[in-house]
């Protein structure tokens, strides 16, 4: 009888790195094996054997996104990336930094405070989130509109190829255009094309002062349209958030339990955040003429936070989508161009499902929406389909998102829904490139098989 | 094949005075910025995206490479025809098609000349930010192809990140759109590999690019230092405050005199090294940081220091740096621009190393580059008439290149690899790294019919074809 796969890693790699798949269930599929390399010729190693055993593996860094993607078409093993988690080199002057994958980004911006330096990637749960993992998934934060996507900041990448072979594009230089840019085609890829065992970065200094403005907005329409005006006025936030009450409670709450209080009255529906950081007098100008604009834009109230309170609000509103997430029945990320953001975001609040509207968290800056749909009351009786209602609400949000140009990319749904749908959406026409692509650097499709977008 | 059909062929797309084939027409498509010549066999001007798609098509039926060509301001060879090949070139498509200033963004055509439309959207309060040094002449979709950059790419980035989408043209002629308006989108990131592919993806036809709004206030700081050397430790001496300036740019003693052979930069004749500063942002931090920065050229050892924020005075002092490479001609014929980055730390000792390149070979070099991100431009000066003067220029480059990557930095910053340095990637890519790219470009153009030869090794020595391979084509 064949050896199962995990005895074959064990004999591969030795028994302590692997652990058996039970627990580390993804869309309902158990793997056999949890495998996790101690170094980057591990990777190879693993990544040769799967090759010729034609072996299905699911890269995983902290596995706070795993939920993302299609069903799998296949899972047999975890490729766990946590191991690699060495701060490669560092030069303060230089602004640049290179790190292993597994790296948390909390750990590396530890590591980087000491030369007054950060980078400017921004991910929920940053004690968790990887490196390779915030660049597989390739998504911003609540401060994309000023520092755009992670795309923005990789200057070098080191990836292992489904066939075992370590390669590299980029380098450590911020300006470079030797050779194609890989590192744009592997962040985002969601783990599709290779396994990212290395990064290199573009690096910010740290601005001595931050600063933080909450209001509070009849409807979150008035949020929107204040936000935009914001936006276009000298005193511009790196971010601008407009929340709707079901989600800014949760703040109030935690804030609370911080003996602090965002002084929500009862019948405020929806909330600004606004987030400002720089030299002292400059932020504080903005703050003043950005609380002024804000409150001449219909605003009821706005608080002011500076220093560590307003970094613990930002903290907040960047893990804020991962906090409501698991009691949502459907979560929907909408991208649309900015200007549209206020007329996708009244739409799509008027989508119901089980007879509610979605709680809404809108960055009119980036033209990003995310929507979240509570779960239902009362359970279902027996028998009732609950399917049908999510597919329904589904398929309405992406004809708003289409309307406005943008995409509909459902981050959450029950099994039984994300079986029937591709949770990227309607591909674009360059869909054959991307198959082309993905055909020729993984032709065996040993890497998250059917994750991507087209069931790539 | 038939040269003759193919260019009856290419006349019915887009009419016969949209394409130039007679040798004396086509001498000014030989050549781009660079040293390398190349005469394409025939050059196209397509009007819209049907007739860039049907020429390329034809074009691919009858096995006819094709080259994009943006303006020619090109420094790797990038727009120089292979033998046999013809170009597309974009005057005809030249329209700024629409400016969103609610999403700060604008349309345009490939054509369309990247200072035109910054100085078009700078009516709505905004700007484009990547500013070639060619920017009064480069277009782009020239732009787009070599992921262009330019001095305040520093604090803003370079092509790449303000390109939102593309609509392009592949080797078989079907139109495909990369990216999108919307700032984030779905699969793989197409066009962000697709720019600085070199024309070898596939030909842009239709660009949308980021806007970014005016600061309400620019301060430019230029500072007089002895030598390069003391100019460098102000570079990091103002890294070290924690400040990121729009612009930080630097010209060595050579430049600056053949700078002063013809502008009235008005610098002192004992002058090393001018170090170029700009600042943007409100007038608080402009203010308040400026006075770091002109602690900090002080501290380092400036002899001198001006200032400007009016915007004519700016400009007086962007004089020196903006017509460096023009002045270069007062000294010699012609310059072999390097255009290798390094980190910022190891500026001072790759120059040094760079000087003892010029020391070895006799060949003048003189310095005009983007300090603040590392990219040095080194420009090897001489006269191409003199028997054997390239090859040993190129040899020299070679060495600068081996320098820069041996200080841990890389071939090219913005200009692209094209034919110039395509046989020097292996000095910084294994056989698997280029294999991954080759991969890439297969997707695109499994025929590797779009700008064939550059960018990767294959060991054959770029010839110049001067004449037509297909002489006496129909009068």
């Amino acid at each position: 009888m064949e050896s199962s796969l995990g005895d074959q890693l064990a004999r591969l790699l030795g028994g302590s790195a692997v652990l058996p798949g039970d627990g580390h269930e993804i869309d309902g599929l158990t793997p056999q094996a949890v495998v996790r390399p101690a170094d980057r010729l591990q990777v190879s190693e693993v990544l040769r054997w799967a090759s010729a055993e034609h072996v299905s593996l699911l890269p995983r860094g902290g596995g706070t996104r795993t939920g993302l993607g299609n069903v799998p078409r296949k899972a047999d093993v975890v490729l766990d990336l946590g191991a690699l988690d060495k701060l490669v080199d560092y030069q303060p002057a230089d602004m640049t930094a290179t790190v292993e994958a597994g790296v948390t980004l909390a750990s590396l911006q530890e590591q980087l405070a000491p030369g007054g330096e950060f980078v400017p990637l921004e991910a929920a749960l940053p004690g968790r989130s990887t490196v390779g993992g915030i660049l597989a998934v390739g998504s911003g934060g609540p401060l994309s509109h000023a520092y755009g996507l992670p795309r923005e900041w990789l200057i070098g990448i080191g990836v292992v190829t489904p066939q075992g072979v370590a390669t590299k594009a980029g380098g450590k230089v911020v300006k470079n255009v030797t050779g194609y840019d890989l590192n744009k085609l592997y962040t985002g890829s969601l783990g599709t094309l290779g396994v990212i065992v290395e990064a290199s970065f573009k690096l910010l200094p740290i601005d001595p002062h931050d600063g933080a403005l909450l209001a509070s907005f009849p409807t979150l329409a008035d949020s929107i349209a204040a936000g935009r005006k914001l936006l276009h006025s000298s005193a511009a936030p790196m971010g601008c958030h407009s929340i709707t009450s079901g989600v800014s409670r949760r703040l109030q709450d935690s804030l609370q339990a911080a003996s602090q209080d965002l002084g929500l009255g009862e019948d405020e529906t929806a909330l600004s955040f606004a987030y400002f950081s720089g030299r002292a007098k400059a932020t504080g100008r903005r703050l003043d003429e950005a609380a002024a604009l804000l409150l001449a834009e219909g605003a009821t109230a706005v608080q002011r936070i500076e220093g560590r309170a307003a970094k613990g609000m930002l903290r907040w509103v960047t893990d804020a989508p991962s906090e409501v997430s698991p009691s949502s029945a459907l979560v929907i990320k909408v991208s649309v161009q900015s200007r549209s953001s206020a007329r996708a975001s009244a739409e799509c609040g008027e989508v119901l499902l089980f007879g509610e509207k979605p709680e809404q968290m809108a960055d009119p800056g980036f033209g990003s929406i995310r929507l979240f749909w509570p779960e239902p009351a009362e359970s279902p009786a027996r028998g009732v389909n609950n399917e049908q209602p999510i597919l329904d609400a589904v398929q309405k949000t992406r004809q708003i998102a289409h309307r406005y140009e943008g995409t509909a990319v459902v981050e959450r749904c029950p099994l039984p829904v994300k079986r029937q749908i591709d949770v990227w959406g309607d591909a674009p026409d360059s869909l054959s490139v991307m198959r082309q692509i993905k055909d020729r650097f993984d032709p065996l499709g040993i890497l998250n098989p059917g994750r991507f977008l087209g069931g790539i | 094949m038939d040269f003759k059909r193919f260019l009856k062929g290419l006349q019915g797309i887009v009419g016969e005075q949209n394409v130039v084939y007679h040798s004396d027409d086509l001498l000014v498509f030989e050549y781009d910025g660079s040293v390398d010549r190349g005469m394409p066999e025939a050059v196209v001007f397509p009007t819209s995206t049907q007739e860039v798609s049907r020429v390329i098509k034809l074009a691919h039926k009858e096995g006819v490479p094709v080259v994009g060509r943006g303006t020619g301001t090109g420094l790797s060879g990038g727009a120089i025809a292979p033998p046999g090949g013809i170009q597309v070139a974009f005057p005809r498509m030249n329209h700024i098609l629409e400016v969103d200033t609610e999403n700060r963004l604008a349309l345009v055509e490939p054509g369309v000349i990247n200072l035109d439309l910054d100085t078009h959207v700078r009516k709505f309060g905004l700007r484009y930010a990547p500013d070639p040094s060619s920017q009064k002449a480069c277009s782009l979709g020239g732009n787009i192809a070599e992921n262009a950059g330019g001095p305040h790419c520093l604090a803003y980035g370079t092509t790449t990140n303000h390109v939102l989408g593309m609509e392009v043209v592949l080797e078989d002629g079907a139109i495909v759109n990369l990216g999108s308006l919307a700032r984030e989108t779905i699969g793989y990131d197409l066009r962000g590999v697709f720019t600085g592919s070199e024309g070898t993806f596939g030909i842009t036809t239709k660009i949308a690019v980021r806007l970014l709004p005016v600061p309400e206030a620019v301060r430019t700081f230029l500072g007089i230092f002895p030598d390069v050397e003391t100019a460098c430790t102000a570079v990091s001496a103002v890294i070290e405050h924690g400040i990121v300036p729009a612009a930080l740019e630097m010209i060595d003693a050579l430049t600056i005199q053949a700078v002063q052979k013809v502008s009235d930069a008005g610098y002192p004749d004992d002058a090393g090294a001018v170090l170029l500063i700009e600042l943007e942002g409100l007038q608080d931090e402009v203010d308040e940081i400026g006075e770091e920065v002109e602690a900090a050229l002080w501290e380092t050892g400036a002899t001198q220091v001006r200032t400007a924020e009016a915007a004519e005075e700016r400009e007086l002092l962007w004089v020196g740096r903006k017509g460096a490479l023009g002045a270069l001609g007062s000294i010699a014929p012609n310059y072999f621009l390097v255009d290798g980055v390094v980190p910022r730390t190891q500026l001072a000792q790759v120059l040094a190393q760079v000087a003892e390149v010029s020391r070895k070979y006799d060949i003048p070099i003189a310095n005009v580059f983007h300090a603040g991100d590392g990219n040095l431009h080194p420009c090897l000066l001489f006269d191409e008439r003199q028997p054997g003067a390239l090859d040993k220029i190129v040899e020299a480059g070679t060495e600068v290149l081996q320098v820069c990557v041996d200080a841990g930095g890389t071939l090219t910053g913005e200009h692209g690899v094209g034919l110039e340095k395509k046989e020097q990637m292996p000095l910084v890519f294994s056989e698997d790294d280029m294999a991954a790219m080759v991969l890439v470009r297969d997707a695109f153009a499994p025929d590797n019919s779009l700008n064939p030869g550059k960018i990767f090794p294959d060991g054959k020595k770029h010839t110049p074809h001067t004449q037509p391979v297909y002489p006496g084509m129909p009068a």
